[in-house]
């Protein structure tokens, strides 16, 4: 009987590990295979560094280069507001409160992380959009910098926590010498954790921008979705809102719905060694 | 006195950014809960959406009930095979190149964004498979995207369990199947809850996986599993994006969010309460 029930679940767990894999490694294969068909009538060069993005107008021209550009704008846009704050207050996680404190505070980065994509996009559109229409004189409000800086909120979890654990844990080695040597705290914090944080704070920027890359709500509501090649001030298009807005629009099977597959690939494709670059620097953290 | 200003531009820098994170979460919540949650009453909870265009009066009720639904089955199939595949992992596997090419997959599935998988979701469940737009579409697509985050915190909780236990355990000529429902699953009970009900809120605040594959402007309460439905964040989509009504905007954006703070403040009670123990 026992024996039985062993036999039995160990079938259930390798069945559903494999299954899940096979899935995993189909939906891939399944994104690859729509998108290739593209490339027999478009070359990829063409496709990547081309004019612009008309895929059923005439003459066609599809060409997703103003999109790349966009996403990678505004995702670095967004990193290069987030990292001072997110490195200075990792600092203040670690240094300057006391351990209660820092029980109380940490879980409110946790809420950050928790709050939907979609009602940071109503901020944007509400606060950030409308400030920038009522103060400044723009004719739209929607532009790339809006998008960078609903961005940067979205990512400064994930700057401080990388940057926050390998502090606490240099620290912790450190603390007992360099007390012992009289060092002062802010010292310490200045020549000694923040150089030796340099490649967690590399490992943090690198998760965010993957981060970045892939958000797509918040980011289609405020950059005002025209594909045009992006300026700070101006609108701009990512790839995923491309493709959050599009299709609907596009038949299965026609050329305009292979490209937008096409799109979602190469971005699968930037998000893959973007990931694979962020494994190898923490691993080269953690030996 | 010049020794004390040595440090000053460090200080001010972080105890500025501090000030500054502390302030965005709070003022996002009060923001949104100022302008929305005066105006919730249970009327607005448990009525349909009515008025012209749709959503300009009435309530959110189908919407509360269809995410409620989303979550529920992506969270249902999602924690068995992420289950299944860290046990498997942990203590199953003796091929180590197995495990690394598993890990690999799950990695590039993590790294899939949310928009791709609801075009997967689309043409090959929607269309291929001729599932329609349904509960069980989008419930799919958001457990594949929710699989990598359940899967990577319960391997990680399996992993931390002391080894001498259950090699006792084994050495006892005890079987594996029995070790895991007595020794291993009451150990890390707490996190593997938690991972399930963090990934939950994940889930319900994600609107591009459901776009396509199963949320709709407006469905009744779903009856199966193969009805569309409407979910909290989609309709909220649709009463900005349109400019439908921002009073009703506010509120639901009150509603979603008092659901994933609820969701997201006992995931995060729970591993306190761990640390506690």
């Amino acid at each position: 009987m026992h024996q039985k029930f062993e036999k039995i679940f160990s079938y259930i767990i390798k069945g559903l590990t494999f299954s899940s894999v096979m899935m995993l490694i189909f939906i891939i294969v399944f994104i690859i295979k729509e998108s290739v068909v593209l490339f027999e009538k478009v070359t990829i060069v063409d496709f990547l560094f081309g004019k612009g993005w008309n895929p059923l107008g005439e003459p066609l021209t599809i060409s997703i280069f103003p999109m790349i550009l966009g996403t990678i704008y505004v995702s670095l846009l967004g990193i290069l507001i987030a990292l001072p704050i997110g490195v200075g207050s990792a600092i203040f996680l670690t240094s300057v409160l006391n351990r209660k404190m820092r029980k109380i505070v940490k879980p409110t980065i946790d809420l950050l992380v928790g709050i939907p994509s979609v009602i940071y996009g109503l901020m944007g559109l509400l606060v950030i959009v409308k400030f920038f229409e009522v103060h400044f004189d723009f004719s739209s409000g929607e532009s790339v910098l809006a998008g960078g800086i609903i961005l940067s909120i979205m990512v400064l979890p994930y700057i401080i926590s990388t940057c926050d654990e390998s502090m606490i844990k240099i620290s912790e080695q450190y603390k007992i010498t360099s007390e012992g040597l009289g060092v002062s705290k802010w010292h310490m914090i200045r020549y000694l954790i923040l150089p030796a944080c340099k490649k967690s704070i590399l490992a943090g920027v690198i998760l965010a921008f993957a981060r970045a890359m892939g958000e797509t709500m918040a980011v289609m509501m405020v950059i005002g979705n025209s594909p045009v090649f992006p300026k700070i001030f101006g609108k701009a298009q990512t790839i995923p809102s491309l493709i959050a807005l599009e299709m609907g629009g596009a038949g299965v099977d026609s050329l305009h719905y292979h490209a937008l597959f096409a799109a979602g690939f190469v971005l699968m494709i930037i998000l893959f060694l973007v990931n694979m670059v962020f494994h190898y620097i923490k691993k080269s953290i953690e030996i | 006195m010049k020794k004390n200003n040595k440090h000053i531009g460090i200080k001010l820098w972080s105890s500025f950014s501090g000030i500054i994170l502390m302030i965005l979460v709070l003022y996002i919540n009060i923001y949104i809960f100022s302008k929305g949650g005066s105006g919730l009453n249970s009327d607005f909870l448990l009525d349909m959406p009515k008025g012209f265009p749709l959503g300009t009066e009435g309530g959110i009720f189908p919407a509360i009930i269809g995410s409620i639904c989303f979550t529920g089955i992506a969270c249902f199939f999602a924690s068995m095979i992420a289950i299944a595949t860290a046990v498997y992992l942990n203590f199953y596997c003796s091929n180590k190149k197995l495990c690394g090419m598993i890990h690999v997959v799950i990695q590039s599935t993590a790294g899939i964004p949310s928009i791709v998988l609801g075009l997967f979701g689309y043409t090959f469940l929607v269309v291929y498979l001729n599932l329609g737009l349904s509960l069980l579409s989008g419930g799919i697509v958001l457990s594949v995207m929710i699989f990598p985050f359940i899967e990577v915190r319960v391997e990680k909780a399996l992993g931390e369990i002391n080894k001498e236990l259950i090699y006792a355990s084994y050495a006892l000529g005890i079987s594996k199947s029995y070790t895991f429902f007595k020794i291993i699953l009451p150990m890390c009970f707490s996190e593997i809850l938690s991972a399930i009900v963090l990934a939950g809120g994940f889930a319900m605040g994600a609107t591009a996986p459901i776009m396509f594959t199963g949320g709709v402007v407006y469905a009744p309460v779903p009856n199966s599993l193969f009805s569309p439905a409407m979910a909290l964040p989609y309709h909220l989509y649709m009463l900005i994006g349109e400019g439908i009504s921002m009073e009703n905007a506010y509120k639901t954006a009150s509603v979603l969010l008092l659901f994933l703070l609820i969701l997201n403040s006992f995931g995060i009670l729970v591993e306190l309460f761990r640390k506690v123990e």
